[in-house]
């Protein structure tokens, strides 16, 4: 199976999406479990230490995406896109946000029927992640099925 | 109106052949596409836009109508008064 510079590159996201915020929401949890247990009942907020870790996390992102297309792009010279890709990508957008707009829903609720601002900040930036996630499973599943 | 019915085939496989078996990338470049993209086009699975489904036809040098073929029930054809 031959994939086109544009495929290789959405492999790239996504699997640095993954690997970032799968560490980002192990210690979020971890974190939550420690706090809730050992103040049960006591209002959750997010942390310097947790605001720390985000920051690495994105820049673990913008990292090893620049590394990854630089490597791609000397792999694969061919980096051009054209119609289909873009209209590949908006379809990919579009299921993407229909995510985004339902996790808005749920970190709503979070925020009212929870008290601290934890709960709501990831479920927030959950939803946004799992968006990402879906925008771009969705333009490689349609790269592969035609558009 | 249902879409079902109606679908767009073309001739692009029989028509690279005939130009000297021209390979999918080779018409890629020549039209301005990626190499999936014609393979998708080709394949029936994409319709591209007018100014492609032109840039193909003049790289085989024949009328659009001899590459995509618009298929469906006679019933959507318009009756000359």
């Amino acid at each position: 199976m031959h994939l086109s510079f544009h495929e290789k590159s959405l492999w790239v996201t996504l699997l640095t999406l993954v690997g970032a915020f799968r560490i980002y929401f192990t210690a979020a949890v971890q974190w939550y479990r420690q706090f809730a247990g050992t103040a049960p009942g006591m209002a959750v907020d997010v942390m310097p230490p947790q605001v720390v870790l985000l920051g690495v996390a994105i820049g673990m992102i913008v990292v090893a995406t620049i590394v990854g297309h630089a490597l791609i792009a000397i792999a694969d010279r061919r980096t051009e896109t054209d119609e289909r890709d873009a209209l590949i990508a908006l379809k990919g957008t579009r299921n993407g946000a229909y995510v985004l707009a339902t996790g808005v829903f749920f970190a709503l609720y979070a925020a009212l029927a929870t008290d601290g601002n934890f709960i709501f900040t990831h479920v927030l930036l959950a939803s946004w992640v799992l968006a990402q996630l879906v925008e771009i499973a969705s333009q490689l599943v349609l790269q592969r099925r035609g558009a | 109106m249902g879409k079902g019915a109606y679908h767009v085939t073309n001739a692009i496989r029989s028509l690279r052949f005939r130009a000297g078996d021209m390979t999918q990338q080779q018409l890629a470049d020549l039209v301005g596409v990626t190499r999936q993209t014609v393979n998708a086009i080709e394949g029936n699975k994409y319709s591209p836009s007018l100014e492609v489904a032109f840039r193909i036809a003049r790289v085989f040098d024949v009328p659009l109508e001899h590459v995509f073929q618009y298929e469906g029930p006679e019933a959507g054809r318009a009756t000359p008064r």
